[in-house]
Parts: C-alpha cells; structure tokens; sequence
C-alpha cells in the first residue's frame, strides 16, 4: 500500500466518523419533528443550484457569447464578470431588504438603507465595468494603430 | 421503446448536456485552485465556530483565554465574514465541477455510489450549512424549520467529515493538479460549448483567468461590504452588514431589549438589589451599595455571535471585588442570573479564569453614562473575549456554583 493510498483510507475513515458524530449531534439536540424541514433544505439547495442556478448561468453565458459576433471577447468577459458579481450581491442582500419589510425585534437590527445601497452598488459597479471596457477598447485600438504603419509602409512600396 | 432503449436514450442526453458544459474554466486544476480556498475557508469556520460553541458550552476540563480583549471580537467576526466569502467560492467551484453532475452511467459500481452520494451529502450540507449562518445573521427565524444553533453545530460536523471524505477520494486529482502544469498548447474546447463559442465569437478563448479574477472580486466585494460590523477600518464601506456597530442606544446595538426580555418594571424599581452569594455567606446590595464599592473603568468590546461587535467603555464594580465580600474560592465557578426568565439566555456561568479578571466588572455606566436599559440597566456583566450573548444584563444575583 503506498502513503497516497493510506492517507485517502485515513481521511476517508475520519471523515465518515466526523459524519457521524454530526448525526450523533442531531440525534440529541434536535427534536425529530425538526428532521424533515432540514432533509427539505438539503433537497433544496440542491434543487436550487443544480437546477436553477446553473442552467440559467449556462443560458446567460451562451446568450452573452452569441453578442460576441460583433462584441470582443475581453468585453464580453468583463460584463459577465460584472454580471456574475451583481447577481452575488443580490443573492445576498435581498433577504435583508425583504427581512427588513417584515421588520426585526428591534431597530438595530438592519439599520441601514439596504435597497439604496444596492441601486448604489449597481452604479458604481456599472462604472467600473465600463471604465474597464473603455481601457481595453483602448488598448485595443492602440495595439492595432501600433500595426497599423508597417502594413500602410508595406502598402506604400 | 423498451425501458432499456429509454435507459440508452437517457445515458447519451446526458453525455451530450455533459460535453455542451464543457467550458475552459471547468479543469480539474481550476477546480483543485478553489477547492483549496474553499476548503481553507470552511475550516477557518469550523475552528472560529468551536470556539463560539465552547466558550458557551464548555466541557468541564475547558479553560479560555482571557486576552487579547479582542480576540472573540476577532475569531467571530472571522467566522461570519469568512462564511460569507464561502458563498462566491462554493458558487464558483460547483460551476467548475457542474458537468460531473452528468456523468453516464450515473452509478458505476457501489463505491462510484458512495463517491456521488458523499459529494450529494457535502454540497447539500455546505449550501444549507452557510446559507442558514447568514439568514440567522438577518435574525429571518421564520424561514427555519428547525433550531438554528443546535442545527448548524451538528452540520458543521457533517461538512467537515464530508470535506474530509472528499479530499480522501480526490486525493489523486489533488495532487496531480496541486503546482500549476507547465502550459501545453491548449486545445480549443471540445464538446459542443467550444463549438458554440467558435460559432457564436469566432473563438474558442480560454477565460480561465477571466472566471478567477470574477470569483476573487467577488469575494472582494461581499467581504468589504460587510466586515465593517466586526472590523471597524472597514466600517466605511459597510454598505450592506446586519447591522452598524454604531447604532443603538449609546451607541451601541442591541440583540434582546429590556421590552422583550420583560424586565422593564422590574429593573427600573426602586427596590432592586444585587445578591452575591456563595454558600452559607450572602451580601445584598442596592445600587447606593454599588456606587460605593471601589468604581474601575475598562474598554472591552461587545461582540455578538452574530459577528457585530464594537468596542466600548464601562465603568463599575469589579466582579473579583464583589466575590471577595463573600470570600468565594478564587477557582469558583460563577452563576450569573438576570431578571430576565423567560429566556435561557437569563442564566450564564462564568469561568474562574474570566470570574477572577481584573477586567470583568459588574457595570453600571457605558461611555460615561449610565447604562440604558436595553444595556442592561442597572447592572450587567462585561467580561474580556467573551460572547455577548454571555454578558447577562439585568443582573439579580451571582452565585458560587457548588
């Protein structure tokens, strides 16, 4: 038996044991009736990523890529990055906008203007992405102008 | 068609989904580049976590330390804001290993099923396991169907035996892909994704760097905009934390105020007092007593499990002063009992390490004035390095445990 071979026994038999001590844990400090509501989350998070997330990222990505005809591809990526980026942002401050409509046990909780945040966020991060477009546009054009003489002088002769 | 034509037709859908998926970002090495964040970040978790849930419940033989003052400031706020960063790697490294999802035949052999069901296990349990964390940081109870704290320690388990079961069966994959391969001439992507591209742009262009530097602003991006609650440098960019350090009474937030702890009538009475007591020996004191008694003034920050914390000044009695009157043993456990009854939250236990430092007071005033009544008033607890959780407020009686 090699050491690789050892250790993936090792981690694989510790890992199964810390499973189970998590079980252990479940099975003493939560109530039964509770089992279903986390099997459902499991269910769902699943459900949700493998199902919905990823499908309608690979169909945004194919979408942005069929612009790419007429659109450089460094543009392209750089709006997706900034698209994946906003979507992130979003996942994770509209249940604090929602959370805050309900409202909390007290005013310290979510104190701040959440939703204006987030508009503000998208601005600024608009700006980055086409200040980062217009360097590469940029770039681009001074890379081509860089060629462009020699091939003008080729033409001359 | 017969089920084993349909099993046919079902076994090549999926291997033609699985090559469309194939893009120039889904390596093993890219996967093997975030796998390592990821997983450094869900053990930074699990270690910070322990450490919130010992100081808590600690076991019998378990003593902690009492300085830095900051440190349950530091190992908290790590643990939320590193959570947080866990939600662009774990959305990046799944995108990475999405077309495996599709693997023909979906089940090989018994130990191919244990492989896809502990990585089913791992995914499951990481997602729900980080989503919850921060829904309970929003304080969305609602959403639970089950007891947020009990459930996400016995998760922490189940993700982190799961990492280890992981990183057990890819070990190979691992190593192989662990120092960057010096490049080969990269081959346009296969599969139908690469001929897309080609369609769509004219290129098949890799965008590997493009998706790192995505998933690196991204984690970027939420750590800035909400550290601010636990690291105050980066309180000016807290655009979008549970909460601001700076707001609420004094000052200072507020997790369960007097109101809903139902305590208002009795801690404004006039007839209040403090028992401390240890055996057969009891003094009672009211606040006139207290004010007495040699006042200290310390800075220690309030640090809610939660992750927000900020730092303050406390002036009041110190708690080894007030157990000297009743010549408690200086390896004493304390009882600590608030007015507060209808919570679990209204009892803590307070080590002899924290119970004799010279920093823990009974407190009276926060910054100068005297405590508001969701603080506390008109005596609490504040200790070094300890959750707030554990800083009883409305203090009633602190008693030797026997």
């Amino acid at each position: 038996m090699t050491a690789v071979t050892r250790i993936r026994i090792a981690l694989i038999v510790v890992g199964v044991l810390v499973i189970g001590l998590g079980g252990i844990v479940l099975l003493n400090d939560v109530n039964p009736a509770r089992y279903l509501g986390i099997a459902l989350w499991f269910a769902g998070a699943l459900v949700i990523h493998d199902g919905l997330i990823a499908p309608v990222v690979l169909g945004v990505h194919l979408l942005l890529r069929r612009a790419g005809r007429r659109i450089p591809v460094a543009v392209i990526l750089i709006v997706q990055g900034a698209l994946v980026i906003a979507a992130l942002m979003t996942a994770l401050v509209v249940p604090e906008i929602l959370k805050q409509g309900i409202g909390s046990a007290n005013p310290t909780i979510l104190p701040l203007d959440y939703a204006g945040n987030l508009l503000r966020f998208y601005a600024g991060l608009a700006l980055v992405t086409a200040a980062s477009i217009a360097v590469v546009l940029l770039r681009s054009r001074s890379a081509r102008r860089a060629d462009a003489p020699s091939r003008s002088g080729a033409d001359a002769a | 068609m017969t089920p084993r034509d349909a099993i046919a037709v079902a076994g090549r859908t999926m291997t033609a989904y699985r090559a469309a998926l194939a893009a120039p970002e889904r390596t093993a090495r890219m996967a093997v580049v975030l796998g390592r964040l990821l997983g450094l970040a869900f053990l930074v978790c699990m270690g910070t976590g322990l450490y919130s849930h010992f100081l808590q419940d600690p076991l019998p033989w378990m003593v902690f330390p009492t300085r830095p003052v900051q440190l349950y400031q530091w190992t908290q706020g790590l643990h939320i804001t590193a959570g947080i960063i866990c939600f662009p790697l774990i959305l990046g490294k799944l995108h990475v290993v999405y077309p495996q999802l599709f693997q023909t035949p979906p089940v090989r052999s018994f130990p191919h099923f244990l492989e896809r069901a502990s990585i089913a296990l791992f995914v499951a349990s990481s997602l729900v396991q980080i989503t919850i964390g921060f829904i309970n940081t929003v304080q969305w109870y609602q959403l639970f169907a089950f007891p947020f704290r009990q459930t996400h320690y016995a998760l922490s388990f189940v993700v982190i035996g799961s990492l280890a079961v992981h990183i057990g069966v890819k070990l190979p994959v691992i190593l192989r892909h662990w120092r960057k391969q010096p490049r080969k001439p990269v081959a346009a992507t296969s599969g139908v994704t690469g001929r897309v591209h080609r369609w769509m742009d004219g290129s098949g262009t890799t965008s590997r760097r493009a998706f790192l530097a995505t998933v690196g602003a991204g984690s970027a991006v939420v750590a800035l905009t909400t550290a601010g609650q636990s690291f105050a440098p980066l309180q000016p960019l807290n655009l979008f934390a549970p909460r601001d350090p700076r707001v609420g009474p004094q000052g200072l937030p507020v997790n369960r105020t007097a109101e809903d702890a139902e305590v208002v009538q009795l801690a404004r009475s006039a007839g209040w007092t403090l028992s401390v007591v240890a055996g057969a020996r009891r003094i009672v004191l009211d606040r006139e007593a207290l004010r007495e008694l040699e006042q200290r003034t310390v800075d220690l920050p309030i640090a809610c499990v939660e992750g927000w914390s900020r730092m303050a000044t406390w002036t009041g009695v110190r708690l080894s002063d007030l157990l000297d009157l009743v010549e408690a043993p200086a390896d004493a456990r304390i009882r600590a009992v608030s007015l507060e009854t209808n919570s679990s939250y209204g009892v803590s236990e307070i080590g002899p390490e924290f119970a004799r430092d010279e920093l823990t007071l009974v407190a009276l005033e926060l910054n100068g004035d005297e405590l508001d009544i969701d603080h506390g008033y008109p005596a609490r607890i504040i200790s070094p390095g300890r959750p707030g959780v554990l800083q009883t407020k409305w203090l009633s009686r602190l008693e030797v445990i026997e």
